[in-house]
């Protein structure tokens, strides 16, 4: 009885209307963010945080639909969190690029984690990405095949292989084309990391991506997805096989380029700056104001192949307490960070 | 210290009659067959961890963890073998894919992750701490000055109470440690930084005095649900090292000033 009196007064949830639909306006069109709506429990957030990359002058966004989240059993599928991030997403004048992985338990072995996906699941995971790419036909058109493959960790903790890589993306890629044709299929996604052949950790991404052309990749993707993160230095700063920075895309380039694969375009499905005040690798606040502006710039003026450069990330549903929070644009209750307002400035 | 290790002992023999009973593999059964303990850490972050200039691991959780593994038996040695080169995102599916006993990485207690994950008792709380020269200066904030660093949490929490603190000024500083100085030159009345950046300017020899903690930021070893002997051991030998003073004395070196006796 005073469950049913409290339930019965508990106010109701925000109403949330989806609104006419939006255009973004930039001076950029390659301007992008890699939200972090997935999860994102609340309608009013997920629509909150679109608009605020909208009015940031970003028609990009890179996120993640895990398929643990969407078929937590076999054939059983939960389209609502998905639906209602893409139709916001639409609504205010964004393109989605769909980041796919994150085995759920009935496709991987027990005590293994989502990372893990073996070769007998690769036909389960290729219809997860047919079903995923059919029902969104028309409005989702991009999708990445999985993450960072190149790293252990992201490869179930086991030693990485891009020729398993590469059969998986084979896998997938034909599906993916016979539910919708116009989908472009972004593979690599690597982790920019100089770890030697051999490491446990993993292996460095050049050399995995030259590893992925000799187990004949080419005809299994129709672009390449780069993560280029600038750690300490500049987005000018030259790029070196044994250096981490902004212009290492322009090596993963140049391997694309002599496999053939000139007419491939590039897109930077995550990148970025961190300004925590102890972390490492991070660097002062008004510096990643001005690397985050110049790395927009130097994609537009420089890289007539990449298509977007999404930064590492919008905002976060709840602070992570660590130096992963000095990534955000916007903080989880919706203060623009300087290197938000710099970036809307800049688009205007 | 003698009776510290006792009580470790003592927990270390009740958590693996706990384990046995239970049916299922606790990992100190096998940390302690091994006599290794594995910790997990991204070495990106001083002073907790990370990678000197001679390329050695070093900071205050890899001596915690030494410390902790010296206490998990007190008759046979465990030694840690660190897996260092993980990456933050990856250092939860570490424990869960078996790689690691424990993480050790300034890391935060997050109630969302305690389906899967069990923490110690926290170590250290890396919070926001109100900060004075004296500490009455810092009882009644209405009509003072208090520096912040610009865009922290700290600052938030300060345009808070600039909401119901009459005449309360904030002053945005550039920095934490820009705060401080501030505080010194008596340009601000008290400041709101985070605990470490207190720690080391009172290490450094400035006249501050840590009023009280704000906000709480605590971080803890964590490890696999399910291994409750090994939760249960490192918790005893945490009450230990605070116990006998070996855990200030870590803070001492390792954040200029020991929490607690700041």
């Amino acid at each position: 009885m005073l469950l049913a009196v409290v339930a019965a007064l508990r106010p109701p949830p925000p109403l949330v209307v989806v609104g006419p639909p939006q255009t973004v306006q930039t001076s950029n069109p390659l301007i992008g963010v890699h939200t972090r709506l997935t999860d994102e429990v609340e309608e009013w957030k997920v629509q909150r945080t679109l608009q605020m990359v909208r009015e940031m002058g970003a028609p990009w966004i890179v996120e993640f639909f895990p398929w643990a989240y969407i078929e937590p059993r076999p054939g059983q599928y939960d389209w609502s969190h998905a639906d209602m991030v893409i139709e916001h997403a639409r609504a205010q004048g964004l393109t989605v690029i769909a980041r796919m992985g994150w085995v759920p338990d009935w496709a991987r072995s027990p005590e293994t984690t989502p990372t893990m996906l073996e070769a007998d699941a690769y036909d389960d995971f290729a219809a997860f990405v047919a079903a995923f790419v059919g029902r969104y036909r028309g409005r989702v058109n991009h999708v990445v095949i999985w993450n960072e493959p190149n790293l252990s960790f992201e490869w179930g903790y086991r030693p990485v292989d891009p020729a398993a890589y590469v059969e998986m993306l084979c896998a997938v890629y034909p599906a993916a084309h016979a539910a919708n044709p116009d989908v472009v299929v972004l593979g690599g996604a690597l982790a920019p990391t100089l770890e030697p052949p051999g490491s446990a950790a993993g292996l460095n991404d050049l050399l995995y991506l030259e590893a992925m052309y000799e187990a004949g990749v080419a005809s299994c993707f129709d672009a390449l997805a780069v993560h280029a993160y600038g750690l300490g230095f500049p987005p000018q700063a030259d790029p070196a096989p044994d250096a981490i920075n902004f212009r290492r895309t322009e090596l993963l380039r140049e391997i694309m380029v002599a496999w053939g694969d000139v007419a491939k375009p590039v897109y930077v499905t995550e990148a970025g700056w961190n300004d925590h005040p102890r972390w490492a690798r991070a660097v002062r606040p008004a510096q990643r104001v001005a690397y985050t502006v110049d790395a927009y710039e130097w994609a537009r003026q420089e890289w007539p192949w990449c298509r977007c450069v999404a930064m590492w990330a919008f905002r976060y549903p709840a602070p992570l307490h660590n130096y992963q929070d000095y990534y955000t644009f916007v903080s989880d209750d919706f203060r623009p960070k300087a290197v938000y307002l710099a970036v809307q400035e800049y688009a205007r | 210290m003698q009776v510290g290790r006792l009580g470790v002992g003592v927990v270390v023999v009740a958590a693996l009659l706990l384990a046995g009973c239970g049916g299922r593999g606790d990992a100190l059964e096998r940390v302690l067959e091994a006599g290794v303990l594995r910790v997990g850490m991204d070495a990106s972050f001083p002073p907790f961890e990370y990678v000197d200039g001679e390329g050695s691991l070093t900071g205050f959780d890899v001596e915690l963890a030494r410390e902790l593994a010296s206490r998990l038996a007190e008759d046979r040695p465990v030694e840690v073998q660190f897996v260092a080169n993980l990456p933050y995102d990856g250092l939860y599916d570490a424990l869960t894919a078996g790689e690691v006993d424990v993480v050790i990485s300034a890391l935060y207690v997050d109630p969302a992750r305690m389906a899967d994950f069990a923490y110690s008792a926290p170590y250290f709380d890396a919070g926001q701490v109100l900060v004075a020269r004296d500490e009455t200066l810092a009882e009644d904030l209405a009509g003072r000055t208090l520096a912040v660093e610009f865009g922290s949490e700290g600052d938030v929490v300060a345009r808070g109470w600039q909401r119901r603190l009459s005449g309360l000024q904030v002053l945005p500083c550039q920095t934490a440690a820009e705060a401080l100085e501030r505080l010194v030159a008596g340009e601000a009345d008290a400041a709101l930084v985070d605990h470490l950046s207190a720690l080391a300017a009172i290490g450094a020899g400035k006249e501050l005095t840590v009023v009280r903690a704000v906000t709480a930021e605590p971080y803890a070893v964590a490890m696999r649900r399910h291994d409750r002997g090994l939760l249960r051991a490192v918790d005893a030998a945490l009450a230990a090292m605070a116990a006998d003073g070996t855990l200030a004395a870590l803070q001492q070196r390792w954040f200029g000033a020991p929490a607690g006796g700041d």
